[in-house]
Formats: C-alpha cells, structure tokens, sequence
C-alpha cells in the first residue's frame, strides 16, 4: 500500500463519513444550531459525496493491495474514519464541515496524483 | 410471557454476553496484542536491540550462511529449521533437533538467533516468552492442559457469536445511531460507546469471531471427517493439509553424502512464486544420501495460511514436489479464514488497523460488562438511598469487572515490567515472569472482590496506566534501545512498541483522573429524559450528572437496553 493509495482511501472516506453524517438531521443540527435542517438539494449533494467517497476509498485500497486484501483494507479503512469521524461529531461538531472539505481537498490531490503519475 | 423477538433477542445479548465477557475480554486483548507477536518478542530481549533493523542479507544468501553454521554446530541433527529473514524478523532463526537415544522423551529443539550476513550467532537473548505467552494464552490460557482451555475458549467464542447476532437484532437504530455518541449522559453514554465500537467495527468483530471457531473446527465438529475416515484422523490430516506430512523420505539411508548449496534452491522456489519472498527453509536428514530440503513461502504473499512450499532432494538439488499451489476449495476457504485470523499477510499499515479494530473489541466487551453493572445498580438505587447494600450478583460483577477491566492492563504492563527486572540469570526465567504476571493479575481481581468500589477502578488504572507510560523510561534504563536510540537507528518495531505503551498508559490515566474528576454531589442530576428529548442539540451542554460504573447509588435514567431502542425507534 503506497502512502498515496493510503491518504487517498482514508481521505476520501473521512470525508464520506463526515458528508453522511452532516445529511442527518441530528448530527446537522449539532454542527449549525438548534432547528436547523439541511435543503433537500444539500441533503442530497451530501449523500452523494458519501457514497462517492467510500467508493473512491474502496478503489483506491482495491488498485493497490489488490483483490483479495484491498477488500480486508477497506473495512479496516472505514473503521477507522468512522471512529474518527464520531469523535469529532461528539466533541467539536462546528468543525465537521471543516473536516469535511479538507478530506475532499486531499481525496481529489491524492486521486490526481494517483491517476496522472 | 409474552415478549417480543426483540426483547428476547435483548435479553439474550445481555446474558450470553455477560457469561462469558471476562473470559472475552482476555481472549481480544491477549489476541490483539499477538498482531505483534514477534515485535513483543523482540522488545523482550534488549540484548538483540544493537543488532541491525533490517537484514543486511537476502534470503538465499541468508539460508546459505545458516548451513555453514548448522554444518558446524548442529551434527547429528536429522532435522533443521531455518526461519529466513523479513521485514518484521531481520535475523535468522535456525533451530535444530538433537540427536537422542530411541526411548527417551522428545527434548526440544535448540534455537539460536544468527545474523544473516555472517551466519554468526547474535548475543544470546535473555529467556523469555515474550509475544507468545499472550498468543498462546489467547486460545490454550495458562496453568491448565490446552484441550481444555481450547474447549473453553471456544465455548466462549459460540457465545460470542451469540452476542454479536442478538446484539444487532437488538440495535434497531443501527442507522440512524451511526454516528452517535453523547459523552456525559450516563448510561446512555455507555450503551452508545459500546454501538459504536460494536458497529463500526462489525465486519472486523464477526470475522474474528466465526475464524477463530475455525481455527479449531476440527476439534470441535470431528464428526464429518470421522465419518468419512473412520477414525482415522491421521489420514484426513495428511489429505487435508498436504504441507503437513509429504513425500519426502521419512527415513535416514545412513550413508553420508554432501548437501547441496541453498542459496540456488531459495531463489529458484523464489522464481516459481513470482518473487514472493520465501520465509522458512526446512532440511531433513542433512548430509545423508536421503536429505530433503523443504522451501516455504512467504504469508506476506496471500491470504490464506496454506502455506506453499517447494520440496527439493537434499543430494541433487533435483526438484521433487510442490504443495499448496493448487488447493482443493475446500481446504483453501478454511486456508483463507484461518489467515484472516491470524493476520499473517497483513503488512505494516493492516496490521495497525487490525490492531485498532482488536482495540475497539476490547472496548465493545468493556463497556457491555460495565453497562450490565450500571443498569443493575439501577435497581438498588432505592435501597442504597436508605443505607442499604447492594446484591451480591452485582457486587461479584463489579468485582470481575474490575479485576478484568483494569486488572489485566495492569498485568500486561507487569509482565513487561517483569522481563526486565527479574535477573538475567534466574533459574525458570520464563516461568517466572508469567508467575508476575499471575500474580498482579490475581491480587487486582481479589482486590476487586474485596473492594469494588470507584476507587479501587482509580487505584489499578492509575497504576497500570503509569507501569505502561513508563514503559519508554524503562527500557533504555534496562539495557533496551530506548525511542531516540532506535528511532535514530531506523528500528522502527522498537519505537512502536515505546510509543504504543505509552500512548495506552496515557489512555488509562486518564481513564483514571476521568473517573476521580466528577464529585458525588453531581449525583442529584436532573430527571432522566427520553431518547427524543435527549437528542437535538445540546452538544456542549455540561450534563450535571455524570455517573461512570463503579460509583453507589448512580443515575437516575431508566432506559434497559430494549427500552431505548424501542423509544428511539418511534418518528
């Protein structure tokens, strides 16, 4: 596993994680106040970035540690954003979204560097 | 009764779970740190810390220079084993049987650490264990015959199992609770910790779990091969696990002849696997017209823990055999899952999300043990307000808790302790420091029993947090390449065992002054409000009334398990 492969997997599923949550209501609300809800458009956009992101992050353990341990590198991958991702919901909830861009700034370098070189 | 499937299936989480939980907690922290077995091991024998981080050699030239050595040393031997050099294990191990007398009780092996470059042998290492005593404690336990503990171990493991299945079918809100966790609420900060390890680490806990049954399926479901062989388990062996016996000549001919070189043979078994590394080099018979030279490969190479080897005649270098290339399918799904068990292909940065994902195994069956105990104080919060005491089932779990919980971090951390304060040349030595390691280990728990009270938890987490933290300090006080001696030396396994016990010292430290920070006034708290209530928007509301386990007359919220789950679950 090249360091990039690995920043990019992990990158891009911290970001997942981060998109995923802030859809939900309850962790939305933690992040920007007290009623606030996500638009629909956003919602939607978010759960796109989720989704995309933990594809991104499966591609990217698949292309190099191959088949059958990519696979094992995934779930061990989305453990561990999903554990960071909880904290930082849990104790500093106005910076998920900070969390969020940074990921995908480093997911689409990583992806770049990745396919170009 | 009339219950529902989910209060059933509630129910059963917390019993199968709380039966065999000690006994689990044990088996995750013992199986997690044998990710690092031969890091542990090496830790263990500061005097081989000078020794170089990487092989200097390759591994032809390696095995090669182990011969010139066993030629010497190892006369009369009919059988060597020479462990090649990797990333994880830069020296040669070679261990070699001794000749003895027909009748007499199998002695073991001897084994010597040599350098790979020059075939020399290192300092001898202190005897030790090292990372195999918790390898081996994590299936055969200690101080009793292995079957049993493997009966025991395996009973444990079914309930789990269990535990795993129910608890799912319990967790309505798997989803929607994804990402929950609300600090300082009480027992509902507990039950979501204890989701959150268990969910977001689900694949990790039900693979570990259903391989590790595999690992001994053929202890514990014989039947189907005993059908089929009729009893004959040696046969089925030999079928099922080719690598194990072999075409090889069994016997020594008893005329001499000269071995051929093993540097050729490595890196022609080398070439059939596409340059996957080989890691061990088997010769029977050396030096004897019927000399056998056995290559095995590398596990770094695949998943599965059938190991492939090629077999080579010991006198012509001519080859006779390959194994575990072609693996019925059988044989090789149970290859696969014992692999994934044991981790032995994970390379550096796997193996530390194996590690974490164990850790957060260790936390799931902690937090579920202790959520048992806050749930049934509960119970006694009446009569403990009157001056009365508490039951004696709760009282023997709060004990078991402790002695589990915080006891064996402490132990662990003694046993490291151990291995460098008992004298180099006591008799038994290894006996010795797993005799430590018993012991802290049992006076916590009896301490536990005695006094199961919050500052007992203060008192042993504290402790095991400071013997870990210091672990750093006393490795290079003890002759160890301490982190800035290593770091600077590229010893990359040395730094990371430092750092990893520091970082878990820290974590039980403040486990401890987490535990000590909250006063009992705060128990007064507020009126236990519903999951719904609970939820939108407080995030950095100070709760006035936080109540970890171990403290008397606790938190006033009321919700079982099936409760909350079945309240969250309403729109």
């Amino acid at each position: 596993m090249s360091a990039v492969h690995l920043t990019l997997a992990l990158s891009s599923c911290v970001a997942a994680f981060s998109a995923l949550g802030l859809a939900m209501d309850r962790h939305y609300e933690d992040s920007y106040g007290r009623g606030k809800a996500p638009s629909s458009g956003l919602r939607r956009a978010l759960r796109l970035v989720g989704t995309g992101g933990l594809l991104l992050s499966l591609w990217a353990c698949l292309a190099a540690a191959g088949t059958a341990q990519g696979w094992v590198f995934w779930f061990g991958v989305m453990t561990l954003s999903a554990l960071s991702v909880v904290l930082v919901l849990s104790y500093a909830p106005g910076r998920v979204t900070r969390v969020l861009q940074g990921g995908v700034v480093l997911a689409v370098v990583c992806a770049g560097w990745v396919v170009v070189g | 009764m009339k219950e529902g499937f989910r209060q059933s299936m509630a129910w059963l989480h917390t019993w199968s779970g709380l039966l065999v939980g000690w006994v689990l907690f044990m088996v995750f922290a013992t199986g997690t740190s044998a990710y690092f077995r031969d890091e542990i091991s090496h830790w263990m024998k500061p005097e081989l810390h000078t020794a170089h981080a990487a092989s200097q050699a390759t591994p032809a030239q390696a095995a090669g220079q182990a011969v010139r050595f066993l030629e010497r040393e190892a006369t009369g031997s009919t059988r060597w084993n020479i462990g090649l050099p990797s990333d994880r294990e830069p020296d040669v191990r070679v261990t070699w049987t001794r000749p003895q007398p027909p009748g007499t009780p199998r002695q073991r092996p001897l084994a010597v650490q040599l350098d790979p470059a020059t075939g020399e042998r290192l300092a001898a290492p202190r005897a030790t264990r090292g990372g195999d005593f918790f390898y081996r404690m994590h299936f055969d336990l200690h101080y009793m015959p292995a079957l049993w503990a493997r009966w025991i171990v395996g009973f444990c493991a079914m309930f789990m199992l269990v535990a795993i299945v129910s608890g799912i079918v319990t967790h309505r809100r798997i989803f929607s609770d994804f990402f929950t966790f609300r600090p300082r609420k009480g027992q509902r900060s507990w039950l979501d910790a204890h989701n959150a390890t268990a969910v977001l680490a689900l694949p990790y806990h039900l693979m570990i779990t259903y391989t590790g049954l595999v690992t001994l399926m053929f202890m514990y479901m014989p039947w189907g091969a005993q059908t089929v062989y009729q009893g004959d388990q040696k046969t089925f062996f030999a079928e099922a696990f080719p690598n194990a016996a072999g075409s090889a000549p069994q016997k020594a001919a008893g005329r001499p002849a000269a071995l051929v070189p093993l540097g050729p043979l490595v890196e022609q078994a080398q070439a059939r696997w596409q340059g996957a590394a080989a890691s061990r080099v088997v010769v029977t018979f050396p030096r004897d017209a019927n000399a056998a030279v056995t290559v095995y490969r590398d596990a770094q190479s695949s998943l599965s823990s059938n190991q492939a080897s090629v077999v080579f005649n010991g006198t012509t270098g001519q080859l006779l055999e390959t194994r575990g290339e072609a693996v019925p399918a059988a044989s090789e799904t149970r290859g696969v899952f014992v692999g994934l068990h044991m981790g032995h292909f994970a390379g550096p940065v796997l193996r530390w999300l194996f590690f974490l994902s164990g850790l957060a195994g260790c936390v799931m069956v902690a937090t579920g043990l202790l959520m048992w105990a806050v749930k049934e104080r509960q119970k006694y919060a009446k009569a403990l307000a009157k001056g009365g005491r508490i039951g004696f089932g709760l009282r023997l779990v709060d004990g078991l808790n402790l002695g589990a919980i915080a006891g064996l971090p402490l132990a662990m951390a003694s046993f490291f302790w151990a291995n460098r304060l008992i004298p180099v040349t006591t008799a038994d030595r290894p006996a010795a420091e797993i005799a430590a390691f018993f012991t802290v280990w049992g006076a916590a728990t009896v301490a536990g029993i005695a006094w199961p009270a919050r500052r007992m938890w203060q008192v042993q987490l504290a402790l095991g947090g400071l013997l870990f933290a210091a672990v750093p300090v006393l490795n290079p006080l003890t002759g160890g390449a301490g982190l800035i001696t290593a770091g600077a030396a590229g010893h990359w396994s040395l730094v990371g065992f430092d750092a990893t016990c520091l970082l878990l010292g820290a974590a039980l430290l403040a486990s401890a002054w987490w535990l000590g920070r909250r006063k009992p006034a705060a128990r007064a708290g507020t009126a236990p409000r519903s999951a719904q209530a609970a939820r939108p928007a407080q995030p950095a509301a100070p709760a006035p009334h936080p109540h970890p386990a171990g403290e008397p007359g606790l938190s006033p919220a009321r919700h079982t398990l099936a409760a909350a789950a079945a309240e969250g679950s309403s729109p």
